[in-house]
């Protein structure tokens, strides 16, 4: 355990140049391509009912990545949207899966076990949108009936219908899809359209909001424990459906507050405080280490003593002066990832969560970009390409698509930029605005969701940022490459959901 | 090595293989021989509605291999019901299942159900202890266990206890603070803020906690949260905070979190504005240099910044 006397002040590192890591495209292009043109191995059977949101992140990756149309041809790409279509459920939405489809057995009596999916609603339309479709073979009336449907009297979204019955879960995650579909079908029109009933959005609002902890994050319902991929979901639901406060629409605070109706995030001040707290340098269980000697610490802990800095313990100025000489572990900090809990280790998908949360909010400088930067490509990238959950693991889709999304969203040069909210290409977000169906629901210059300047939100001081940490010291350790161990296998190690909910 | 085909006792079920749309399918997965076979069975069965204790066996064997499957549970749930299956014995399989999918959220709704419907939490407690064994920060099983206080008035019942245990264990289990939060105020929270003698004990047993590990942030959010929800002034811990940091003796700061919320309370004191950003700039440029863009950020808040045109030359210059 490394001794906490030797932390040092970056006033105090050695100014020399660290090598800045590279982003290995055409690894990462392997990797996905290989997702999208051969069998998923065996491992991912736990995720077959993920199916629709691992071919999002299949397709979508390629998109960030720019090569899905130079990689595939019109025909199969209209072959890729067949398939999605293939999954659209006959009373609207779409099945996560062909798995539940009975084919031609299918009756009034047995239809209750094959219901439509929220998720992968959300994720076959954002996929389609991707592959260029115009959504025109989208069932959206009977879509939007649907969606209502699924919202429970606490305004919260279910998951699936059953037999009349809201199933599943009742957090953010579902909420986050709602409006997400809502929102690609209907723009922010609030009411009924076309004759469908819209969902109740201020109730909506208020189930959110109860969904605040008393730390500044945001849970899967009341009381439970903040956690940033639910923090994430929240945000970006009242986004969709334009209810974030008006402090998240600027990054300047003293702008003037202008009367809008009920809005999320009760404290947003408080919010921003608990994203910036994700950000950490305790990357594995090497990184415990103790700031007082008398803490009830356990090994199997870690927390974020690890990222703060101490000077009163060196024992001599001589002490001291010799530190300065040599780099020593305080170099550490110079790699940061991203916790989804307080006093958890950073998880590569994380980097999403927090860093398109605080993107959202229109807050992105706040996170430390080449560090997140350093963490995804020196720890987690891996040879093979994709991205690990921790540094060492093998790759798998989930965490390989949000690390990439992370670094899109950081403008690595490679990668199409990001939209924060659906978490899809700019490029892929803008189709949605030149739906002919939709702009005779939305107007010419409605939908949106209350973004101006979206383009160029916190840039300069991003740049600066950047600059400014990009010469910080540096010491020349060099940092060992991700172990390879599964090679070209990929894993899905969590067997979570389409949002690892337990991770980090 | 077809199981279901050669099998007698399924022999009058006819398979629905499944149709997987197309030439060019995405996320396709290499499945088993094992895993296509029982899923054109379960098919089969579902179509048919069958109630039956054999379909018990066939949704086990595919929650073996497809735990995330969203109908095969609601489906399982509804067959033990309606063949009056014993409950008992579910619990136990369901045991042994979520030690092997420990990050499962669809086994977690099921044993919900069954707890629900036999009406007792007998044996829950033990079963939590052990899966807090392999990770006490496991998210599902805090939000069963939340779920099994509200379900059976546990809040009186060991449930504080158990969790000083846990911090005892650990002091920086975040979730175990959390589940203080929850079993203080979760019936009643506005009620319990107004409690001065509840929210004083809270602040205590968080001082005691700081005391251990100044360094840590479950406790400091915490306190912050008493504070904020009970509309007690920040300012009533100054003194505290003092003890781990100050601007008088800014090489011995001993909590980065201490710093912040004295940051937080300068920015609110009259003509402290001064203080407020040392307070700053000591996190960013000494004890929490990762967070360097946040600490700036805050100090383009305080009076006499110039909002963003102040943010943006203080970033560039973190």
């Amino acid at each position: 355990m490394p001794s906490p006397f030797s932390r040092l002040s970056p006033a105090l590192e050695p100014h020399t140049q660290l090598a800045e890591p590279s982003f290995d495209t055409k690894r990462h292009v392997t990797y996905w391509l290989r997702c999208l043109k051969t069998f998923l191995p065996n491992v991912y059977t736990a995720n077959d009912s993920n199916r629709m949101t691992f071919a999002f992140f299949v397709v979508s990756a390629l998109d960030l990545l720019d090569c899905l149309v130079p990689h595939t041809t019109a025909a199969e790409r209209e072959g890729y949207a067949q398939w999605i279509y293939h999954c659209q459920h006959p009373a609207g939405g779409f099945r996560a899966f062909p798995g539940t489809d009975f084919g031609d057995r299918r009756s009034a009596q047995n239809e209750c076990w094959d219901p439509a999916n929220l998720p992968a609603t959300y994720f076959a339309l954002a996929t389609l949108l991707v592959l260029g479709d115009d959504l025109e073979r989208v069932k959206r009336r009977e879509c939007l009936a649907w969606l209502a449907k699924l919202q429970r009297p606490d305004g919260g979204f279910g998951e699936t219908l059953v037999n009349g019955r809201i199933e599943g879960g009742s957090d953010t995650r579902f909420g986050y899809c709602a409006t997400g579909v809502r929102w690609i079908l209907r723009g922010t029109v609030e009411g009924p359209v076309e004759g469908v009933e819209d969902v109740n959005v201020d109730q909506f609002v208020q189930c959110v909001s109860l969904s605040e902890t008393y730390d500044g994050g945001i849970s899967d319902a009341p009381f439970h424990e903040a956690h940033a991929g639910f923090t994430y979901c929240a945000i970006s639901a009242l986004s969709f459906v334009d209810r974030l406060p008006h402090g998240a629409k600027t990054y300047d605070q003293n702008a003037r507050e202008d009367d809008r109706p009920l809005a999320g995030l009760s404290d947003l001040h408080a919010t921003i405080r608990w994203l910036a707290s994700r950000q950490t340098a305790t990357l594995d269980d090497d990184d415990e280490v103790d700031t007082n000697g008398d803490e009830t610490d356990t090994p199997s802990t870690c927390h974020d003593a690890h990222t703060f800095v101490r000077l009163r313990g060196f024992p001599s100025e001589q002490g001291e002066q010799s530190y300065k000489e040599r780099p020593t572990s305080h170099l550490d900090l110079q790699w940061a990832g991203f916790n989804g809990r307080c006093n958890k280790l950073a998880d590569t998908c994380y980097a999403f969560w927090v860093g398109a949360s605080l993107d959202v909010l229109h807050k992105a400088p706040i996170a430390s970009r080449p560090r997140s930067r350093r963490y995804l490509l020196d720890r987690t990238q891996h040879p093979a390409g994709g991205f690990a959950k921790h540094p060492g693991d093998p790759p798998d889709i989930y965490h390989s698509y949000l690390g990439l999304a992370a670094l899109a969203l950081m403008r690595e040069p490679a990668l199409k930029p990001l939209d924060a909210v659906m978490c899809v290409s700019v490029a892929a977000r803008r189709c949605v605005d030149g739906l002919r169906w939709r702009r005779s629901i939305v107007g010419e210059g409605g939908g949106g969701r209350g973004e101006e300047g979206e383009e160029g939100k916190g840039e300069g001081v991003t740049k600066g940022t950047e600059r400014t940490e990009g010469t910080e010291a540096r010491g020349g350790e060099s940092r060992p490459a991700a172990p390879s161990s599964a090679g070209t296998t990929a894993s899905a190690s969590d067997g979570f959901a389409y949002m690892a909910i337990s991770g980090g | 090595m077809p199981k279901y085909a050669e099998d007698p006792a399924w022999e009058d079920v006819v398979p629905i293989p499944q149709d997987d749309g197309g030439p060019n399918p995405l996320a396709a997965i290499a499945y088993t021989e094992e895993y296509s076979e029982a899923m054109s069975y379960l098919r089969a069965v579902m179509a048919n509605n069958e109630m039956s204790e054999r379909v018990l066996d066939l949704t086990e064997d595919i929650i073996n291999m497809n735990p995330a499957h969203y109908t095969v549970w609601l489906y399982r749930a509804k067959v033990l019901f309606e063949i009056d299956a014993d409950l008992r014995a579910e619990t136990e399989w369901v045991n042994k299942t979520a030690f092997r999918h420990l990050k499962n959220y669809q086994i977690w709704h099921h044993r919900q159900l069954i707890v629900d419907k036999l009406g007792s939490a007998e044996g829950e407690a033990d079963f939590i202890a052990r899966m807090f064994e392999k990770d006490a920060k496991n998210y599902h099983v805090w939000s069963y266990r939340q779920w099994l206080v509200r379900r059976f008035d546990l809040w009186e019942d060991g449930e504080l206890e158990a969790v000083e245990e846990l911090l005892k264990k650990d002091v920086r289990n975040n979730s175990a603070w959390n589940h203080r939060w929850f079993l203080v105020f979760g019936k009643d929270q506005d009620g319990a803020m107004k409690d001065k003698a509840v929210t004083d004990r809270e602040i205590e047993y968080a001082k005691a906690a700081i005391e251990k590990a100044p360094q840590n942030q479950s406790p400091w959010n915490y306190l912050r949260g008493i504070l904020r929800l009970s509309a007690q002034p920040l300012s009533t811990v100054k003194a505290f905070a003092s003890r781990y940091a100050s601007l008088d003796d800014a090489d011995s700061v001993n909590s980065s979190h201490a710093l912040d919320l004295l940051a937080d309370i300068f920015a609110q004191e009259e003509g402290a504005e001064e203080e407020a950003r040392q307070a700053l700039s000591l996190l960013a440029e000494r004890y929490d240099p990762i967070r360097a863009n946040y600490w700036n950020y805050r100090a383009s808040l305080l009076n006499g910044s110039a909002g963003e045109a102040k943010a943006k030359g203080q970033s560039a210059a973190a």
